[in-house]
C-alpha cells in the first residue's frame, strides 16, 4: 500500500518533468518545424546556470536568495534559446528534415561539452538543493515533499498561462498562425522571425523550469542528464502527438505511469527506461502515427 | 502606380518561368492576368507578394521595392492578398482569420467591430459562422472568408489569384458582383484568373500569360475578341 501511494507520488514528480519538457518540442516543431533534439540539452544547462549564479551571487551581496539565481538561469536559457534559433535553427527551418536533425542533434553535444569544460569540475556530477524543502503529508513511510507539490503547481500554472497565451492574446494567434501556413502569415503582415524568437524563448523557459525540476527532484546535476531528459521529453511529445499541446501533457503522463511502473517492479528498472520509452514511441508510431491526440493536421499549436 | 514590374524574370531552381515581364496597374483600376495552366500565372502572383525574388527586374508596389521591403511590410502598406487555394488557417476560426485580415492592416486593431458590420453586410453568411474552424467550412465559404479577410482592412490594392475557382455559376456572379463594389469604392484589383469570360467582365484591361511570358495586353474589350484568348481558351 505504502509503496503503491509512493510510487503514484512518483508519477505525478516525472509527470509534470516530462510535460513541460514535451510542450517546448511540441512547440518548437508545432512552430518551426524542426525537431530541436538539443532541448533537453538546453533545459538543462539551467540548473549550472542557476548554481553557478548562486555563486557569484553570494560573492558579491552575501546573503543572496537561491530564488533570484533560479529566475536569472530561467532567463539566461530564454535568451539562450533565442540566440540559438536565430544563429543555428532557422537556417534549417526549410532544410531537409535529416540535416536539421544531425545539427541539433550536433548541438546538444557542444551543450554538453561546453558545461564539462566550463563549470567546475563539470564531469563530475554536483549537489543541487531540494528547492522546496520538507513534506507536505506524511503517512508511514510515505511522504509526498513540498517540492513535488511545488512541482505540479508550477506545471499546472505553466500549463494554465501557455495556454492563455496561445489561445487568448494576439501574439499567441501569430504563433497559432505561422504554425498553419507560414507564407499565409507573411502576406499578412506577421513576422515570422518574431514568432520564431517568442517561440524559441517560451519553449527554452519552459524547458528550463523543467531542468531544475529534474535536477532538484534527483539532487544533482550531471553535464550528460540533458540527453536523457531530452529522449523523455521528445517520447511523450510523440506519444501524445507532436505539434499538440494537450497531446504533449497526455503522452507525458502515459511515459511517466510506464517509467513509474518498469522502475517500481523490476529490480534494475532504471535501466530500462528509455528502451520502455522508445518501445511505447514506436508502438504509438506503428498505430497512431499522429499520436494518441492524433489531429495534428487541423491544429498544429 | 499601385503596381508596376518592370523586366521580371523568376526561375525555379535555376529553370527559367517568368520572363521579362512588364505589367502595371495604375491606381483605381481592374486589371486581369489571364492564362492557360502552368502559364505561370501563381508564380506572378507570388512574386508581386515577395514570396519569389526576381533573378531579373524589380516589382515596385505603392511607389516601394517589394524584393528589399519583405513581403510583411508589403501588406502593411495597405494590400490584401487572396492567393490560390485561398489559404485560410484552417485550425483558426473565421474570426481570427478575418481579425488577422484587419490587423494586417492596421495593426492596432481598431474599430475591427464597425468593420466586421460593415463585412457582414457584403458577406452575410460569413458573419453566420465566425465562430466555426475555417478548416471545416465548405469550398465556398471559404472563398467568401478569404475575400473577406483581405477585403476588412480596407486594403488600397487587392491581389488575387483565381479567387473563383471552384464556385458555382452563381457563386460566381455574386463574387463578381463583390469586386465590382469593392472597385466603386476606389479599391484597385489585379485579379489572376482562368476564367475569362468573368474577368474581362470586370477588368478594364488585362494581360494573356503563355508559358512565362506576356503574349497579349489589351483593353478588356479587345481581349474578349483577340484571336490569343479565343486560341487559348476557347478552342
Ligand atoms: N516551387 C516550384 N518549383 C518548381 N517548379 C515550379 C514551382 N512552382 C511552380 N512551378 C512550375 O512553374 C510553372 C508555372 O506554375 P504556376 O503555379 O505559376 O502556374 P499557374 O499559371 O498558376 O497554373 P494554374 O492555372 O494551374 O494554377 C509550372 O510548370 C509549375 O510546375
Ligand atoms: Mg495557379
Amino acid at each position: 500500500m505504502e509503496q503503491i501511494a509512493q510510487q503514484i507520488i512518483n508519477w505525478l514528480a516525472l509527470s509534470s518533468i516530462y510535460a513541460l519538457l514535451a510542450i517546448g518540442f511540441s512547440l518548437l516543431f508545432g512552430v518551426i518545424n524542426v525537431i530541436q533534439f538539443s532541448h533537453g540539452d538546453v533545459a538543462l544547462t539551467a540548473p549550472f546556470i542557476a548554481m553557478a549564479v548562486f555563486a557569484s551571487l553570494g560573492a558579491l551581496l552575501p546573503g543572496a536568495d537561491l530564488v533570484v539565481a533560479l529566475i536569472v538561469a530561467i532567463f539566461v536559457v530564454g535568451v539562450l534559446g533565442i540566440v540559438l534559433e536565430r544563429f543555428l535553427i532557422r537556417r534549417f527551418r526549410t532544410a531537409p528534415p535529416m540535416m536539421a536533425l544531425v545539427a541539433t542533434v550536433a548541438l546538444g553535444i557542444v551543450l554538453r561539452e561546453l558545461i564539462r569544460i566550463l563549470y567546475p569540475d563539470g564531469s563530475n556530477p554536483h549537489p543541487f538543493p531540494q528547492l522546496v524543502p520538507g513534506s507536505a503529508l506524511s503517512f508511514g513511510d510515505v511522504s509526498l515533499s513540498w517540492l513535488v507539490v511545488a512541482m505540479m503547481a508550477v506545471t499546472g500554472l505553466l500549463v494554465a498561462v501557455l495556454t492563455w497565451f496561445l489561445y487568448r492574446t494576439g501574439l499567441g494567434l501569430r504563433i497559432r498562425a505561422v504554425s498553419q501556413d507560414i507564407e499565409m502569415a507573411r502576406m499578412l503582415a506577421i513576422n515570422p522571425n518574431l514568432v520564431f524568437r517568442v517561440t524559441f524563448f517560451v519553449a527554452s523557459v519552459t524547458g528550463a523550469v523543467a531542468g531544475l525540476f529534474y535536477a532538484s527532484y534527483v539532487g544533482l546535476m550531471r553535464f550528460d542528464l540533458g540527453i536523457i531528459a531530452g529522449l523523455l521529453g521528445f517520447s511523450a511529445a510523440v506519444i501524445g502527438g507532436l505539434g499538440n499541446m494537450a497531446g504533449a501533457i497526455i503522452g507525458s503522463v502515459v511515459l511517466a505511469a510506464l517509467d513509474t511502473l518498469v522502475q517500481a517492479v523490476f529490480p534494475d528498472g532504471a535501466a530500462y527506461r528509455l528502451v520502455v520509452a522508445f518501445v511505447l514511441v514506436v508502438l504509438v508510431l506503428v498505430f497512431r502515427p499522429a499520436g494518441l491526440l492524433g489531429r495534428t493536421v487541423v491544429e498544429k499549436v | 502606380m499601385s503596381v508596376e514590374l518592370c523586366g521580371v524574370s523568376t526561375a525555379y531552381g535555376g529553370v527559367p518561368m517568368l520572363r521579362e515581364i512588364d505589367l502595371t496597374v495604375a491606381d483605381g483600376e481592374i486589371v486581369c492576368v489571364l492564362g492557360p495552366n502552368g502559364a505561370g500565372k501563381s508564380t506572378l502572383f507570388k512574386t508581386v507578394a515577395g514570396l519569389i525574388t526576381p533573378v531579373a527586374g524589380t516589382v515596385t508596389i505603392m511607389d516601394t521595392d517589394v524584393a528589399t521591403t519583405g513581403t510583411e511590410r508589403i501588406a502593411r502598406l495597405g494590400v490584401g492578398f487572396v492567393p490560390e487555394g485561398r489559404r485560410l488557417f484552417p485550425g483558426l476560426t473565421v474570426a481570427d482569420n478575418i481579425r488577422l485580415g484587419h490587423e494586417a492592416v492596421r495593426p492596432d486593431g481598431a474599430d475591427l467591430p464597425a468593420r466586421l458590420t460593415a463585412i457582414g453586410q457584403l458577406f452575410p453568411r460569413v458573419i453566420e459562422r465566425l465562430g466555426q474552424a475555417a478548416g471545416t467550412l465548405s469550398g465556398g465559404e471559404q472563398a467568401m472568408v478569404a475575400l473577406a479577410r483581405a477585403l476588412i482592412g480596407e486594403p488600397k490594392f487587392v491581389v488575387m489569384d483565381e479567387p473563383s475557382l471552384g464556385l458555382s455559376p452563381k457563386l460566381i456572379r455574386e463574387y463578381f458582383d463583390i469586386l465590382r463594389a469593392i472597385h466603386r469604392e476606389g479599391r484597385t484589383i489585379l485579379l489572376i484568373e482562368q476564367n475569362a469570360e468573368m474577368a474581362l467582365s470586370v477588368a478594364s484591361r488585362g494581360y494573356v500569360l503563355a508559358r512565362g511570358r506576356i503574349v497579349a495586353a489589351d483593353h478588356a474589350e479587345a481581349l474578349r475578341a483577340s484571336s490569343v484568348v479565343r486560341s487559348l481558351y476557347f478552342s
